[in-house]
């Protein structure tokens, strides 16, 4: 190579390090769990340049479930981040903490049972009599009860063991209970082990069984919205071209990823992200457009989790926890 | 006397052909090892790690059950030295840091607890109370309260480690011989010295006592600190695996785990038996 | 007419503890010259330590008064020096480091006077060449040997001993009793010295007090009338023998 065009590719390439470093706004993106194939649109935006080009310098920062989520955005330690809409419609309710839902990422719940194939369910009204197994902490919980009662089934009428996440798949394949409660987002992760046991396994997700729920939804600090709505706006307007983008790649989706995350396996993650797309993508975001919250369907979500979190639907209005301003247009 | 030792060294050769010695056909190098110290934990530890090798594969146990060690070693090796380094500085770093901060508060509060009955009646049933609220409980406030950053995971290691350090030193100072203390009067001395010429010295057994406790917990604390809140450490890269239903690697996060407590205990027992050897319990 | 060493006038003690009041002592009074050899024998919890603990300015009386040298002990005193019924060496320190330790603990330094002479005292005790060993690797009498000089360090004019052989083996506890007889021949103190046994009794003192308890007097001041210097070979006179019998019919009586 030349010394000239040495020297060309070092300006190219510190001007393109240097451009955006000196404009980027800084923003602290906040999950509701680990690092995953379900959370690879924040890592492709990092990675693939999204951010970059919107003028962002995002950090991430994990988290241990949607309500720890949303009390470190209330907080201010991060700005914006991925988490369940009920546990934001139940926090507002209860205590109105000061985050705002700006974009919604599923627009189906993840909750689901799975179930061995030639078991004895078939589907969610089988579930009379039978032994069910769940995570003690997992928001699938509140909506079990009223998945049943729509089905003709009473709760008294199902045992319910509560176990560690981890053990829940090994109690299956085991043969120790009928069913267990998990999210479509694990599916592959399930299958997985089911072909190590020998066993198929099916999924019977409860937004089949009629639970129609908006879910996880970008969460953002009021005092964030209120401070630098620009940011956000360009924050989500970077985030809706990464989801597109691990839509139309998700083998790309999943290399981003793993290029940040060492610890993770390219294969798991491009398994979840391929359980969550269906989430993301499907008949509802064909009729209303991705990121959106349609009042009706939003109405219905917080019917769902008042019901399942025993509060007054009347005590709070959904619409005071959502702000559509931020959703790209068309 | 430059033969004694030669002769010392010797004493094992002194009955090679003896029919006895099962490794007396051996040549000297392996039968040095046989004999080495350590050696018969690490063959059994060996033949364990074989016999589970086996177990797991003739009766074809799922992964997601028990891993084998294969397994698990090989995901030692995929995740990648300077991954592992990350891990293993940040519980490391927190759990020294809490421990640290643990000691330089527990030994002074002892002291105090000694000085002043009333603290000392005041304090305890506090003590207590901390030492016996699950501190996953609280550790929300404190993440919350303490921001991001080392900080939090320091302050649920120092709460998990302070308990047995502080027992244990107020037990040690206050199991001083009367006599020494009424030596101590008799002489007026002043009370600071009584403190750090006699009381603290002959507390340094329970205090040993208390640090080899302490300095496990500290591990544990750190770790619990990372379930709660983190980006890196060995408990969050456990937590991770498990999540992500990497029973392998999360079973190579707990050898680790292992491996530094066992380190930072001998390390604890090091400093004792160097700086204070007569503190050690008699062989005799 | 000087004061005596030591005088107890009608000195009575009282505990109060969990279990209610404990009368201690109860009227006790007699008097110690200087450098007279006084052992103090009785049942256990006579309040015999009590005695000590008094005298050290340990313990403030309830009522009566102790003097030390004509003056009421109020506080401690630096010329007071105490062995205890264990050795309670500091294991941590050298045997030279544990002589030398009032020094050190008292003003946080030792001058070089003093360290020469603890180095004097471990001669005296017999442990010259032991002064770098750790207590762990004595036995037991010749920890009580330094337990011995670290009370004679500052040089003291009073010597309390508790009980100091009664945890050693009957001949190394003679051995260390004639032992005594020497250092005291060497450099005369005033003693006051606890024992239950009354040959120990006999032999060394120059009087014996006998006491029972509870509450602690004093029943009987027994002069021993055998004169100094002794050595072992004190110990088969007639005189110490025929003390020592009527000593031990005398405990007996009483005890019954």
């Amino acid at each position: 190579m030349s010394l000239r065009a040495t020297l060309t590719s070092f300006a190219l390439a510190s001007s393109l390090i240097a451009a955006p470093a000196l404009a980027a706004d800084k923003v602290i993106f906040q999950l509701d769990w680990l690092p995953g194939g379900d959370k690879a649109p924040i890592y492709v935006c990092i990675h693939d340049g999204f951010c970059r080009d919107a003028g962002l310098n995002v950090t991430i920062a994990s988290g241990r479930g949607s309500t720890d989520a949303i009390s470190r955005l209330a907080a201010g330690s991060a700005d914006v981040g991925v988490a369940d809409i009920g546990a934001l419609l139940a926090a507002k309710a209860n205590e109105n903490v000061k985050v705002t839902a700006i974009f919604s990422e599923f627009n189906k719940g993840p909750h689901a049972l799975y179930v061995i194939k030639s078991g004895r369910i078939g589907s969610m009204a089988d579930l009379k009599g039978k032994t069910i197994a769940t995570s003690p902490f997992t928001s699938s919980n509140f909506y079990l009860p009223l998945v049943l009662k729509d089905k003709g089934v009473e709760s008294s009428d199902v045992k319910l063991i509560k176990a560690e996440p981890g053990s829940l798949g090994p109690m299956l394949m085991a043969g120790n209970v009928d069913g267990i409660v998990a999210w479509m987002t694990d599916l592959t992760r399930y299958r997985n082990q089911g072909k190590e046991a020998g066993k198929e396994i099916v999924v019977l997700p409860w937004s089949a069984a009629g639970l129609e729920l908006y879910s996880a939804s970008l969460i953002a600090n009021d005092d964030f919205l209120a401070k630098r709505p620009e940011v956000a706006k360009r924050f989500v307007e970077a985030y809706k071209k990464s989801i597109e983008f691990a839509k139309a790649e998700p083998a790309k989706a999943a290399a981003a990823v793993k290029a940040i995350v060492a610890e993770i396996s390219t294969e798991d993650v491009e398994g979840s992200l391929n359980d969550t797309l269906p989430l993301i993508f499907n008949e509802v975001t064909d009729k209303d457009g991705l990121g959106v919250f349609e009042p009706a369907r939003l109405a219905e979500t917080w019917r769902r989790v008042s019901a399942a979190q025993s509060i007054d639907p009347a005590k709070f209005d959904p619409e005071k926890a959502v702000t559509r301003h931020f959703i790209p247009a068309k | 006397m430059t033969s004694v030792p030669t002769y010392a060294a010797s004493s094992s050769k002194r009955q090679p052909k003896a029919m006895t010695d099962p490794v007396a056909g051996a040549s000297p190098f392996f039968r040095r090892l046989a004999t080495a110290p350590g050696m018969a934990t690490l063959g059994s530890l060996i033949a364990v790690v074989i016999l589970w090798e086996l177990t797991a594969r003739i009766f074809a146990i799922p992964s997601y059950l028990l891993p084998t060690p294969s397994s698990v070693i090989q995901s030692f090796s995929s995740i990648g030295y300077d991954r592992w380094f990350v891990h293993v500085w940040a519980t490391l770093r927190v759990a020294m840091i809490g421990y640290a901060l643990s000691i330089v508060i527990a030994i002074p509060l002892a002291i105090l607890m000694l000085r002043s009955p009333f603290l000392s009646r005041t304090l305890y049933p506090l003590l207590v109370v901390v030492q016996s609220t699950p501190v996953v409980a609280v550790a929300p406030i404190i993440i919350v309260s303490l921001g991001a950053g080392d900080a939090p995971r320091v302050v649920i290691t120092c709460l998990i480690t302070f308990f047995p350090l502080v027992v244990s030193t107020a037990t040690g100072l206050a199991a001083t011989p009367p006599e020494l203390i009424e030596l101590s009067r008799s002489l007026r001395a002043p009370a600071w010295r009584e403190i750090t010429q006699i009381r603290l010295p002959f507390a340094v057994p329970y205090i040993f006592s208390a640090l080899k406790i302490s300095i496990t917990l500290a591990v544990i604390g750190a770790v619990v600190a990372e379930f709660c809140a983190s980006e890196a450490g060995v408990g969050y890269f456990i937590q991770f695996s498990t999540s992500m239903f990497r029973l392998p690697q999360a079973w190579a996060g707990l050898i680790v785990l292992a491996a530094m407590s066992l380190a930072l205990f001998q390390l604890v027992l090091f400093a004792q038996k160097s700086l204070f050897p007569w503190s050690l319990p008699k062989k005799d | 007419m000087a004061s005596p060493a030591i005088r107890f006038d009608r000195l009575g003690q009282v505990f109060d503890t969990r279990s209610g009041r404990t009368e201690a002592l109860r009227d006790v009074s007699f008097e110690v010259a200087r450098h007279e050899f006084v052992a103090i024998l009785g049942p256990s919890g006579c309040g015999k330590s009590t005695l000590l603990r008094l005298i050290a300015g340990l313990l403030r009386p309830t009522s009566g008064s102790v003097e030390v040298f004509g003056l009421r002990v109020g506080e401690p005193r630096d010329d007071i020096g105490i062995v205890f019924q264990k050795p309670t060496l500091l294991p941590w320190a050298t045997v030279e480091d544990n002589v030398d330790f009032p020094a050190r603990h008292k003003r946080g330094r030792v001058s070089p006077e003093e360290r020469e002479r603890a180095a004097a005292l471990l001669r005296m005790v017999g442990l010259e060449g032991f002064a770098k060993r750790l207590p762990d690797e004595l036995s037991g009498g010749m920890q009580q040997r330094v337990g011995i000089a670290r009370a004679l360090l500052m040089d003291p004019d009073i010597l309390l001993m508790d009980e100091p052989f009664s945890a050693l083996d009957a001949l190394t506890r003679e051995v260390m009793g004639f032992d005594l007889l020497r250092i005291f021949a060497e450099r005369p103190k005033t003693v006051v010295f606890i024992t239950h046994s009354v040959s120990e009794a006999a032999l060394l003192a120059d009087r014996v007090l006998v006491m029972t308890g509870r509450p602690g007097s004093v029943l009987t001041d027994v002069v021993v009338p055998v004169g100094r210097p002794r050595g072992p070979e004190t110990a088969n006179e007639k005189a110490i023998h025929d003390l020592s019998a009527y000593l031990r019919s005398f405990l007996l009586q009483k005890a019954a």
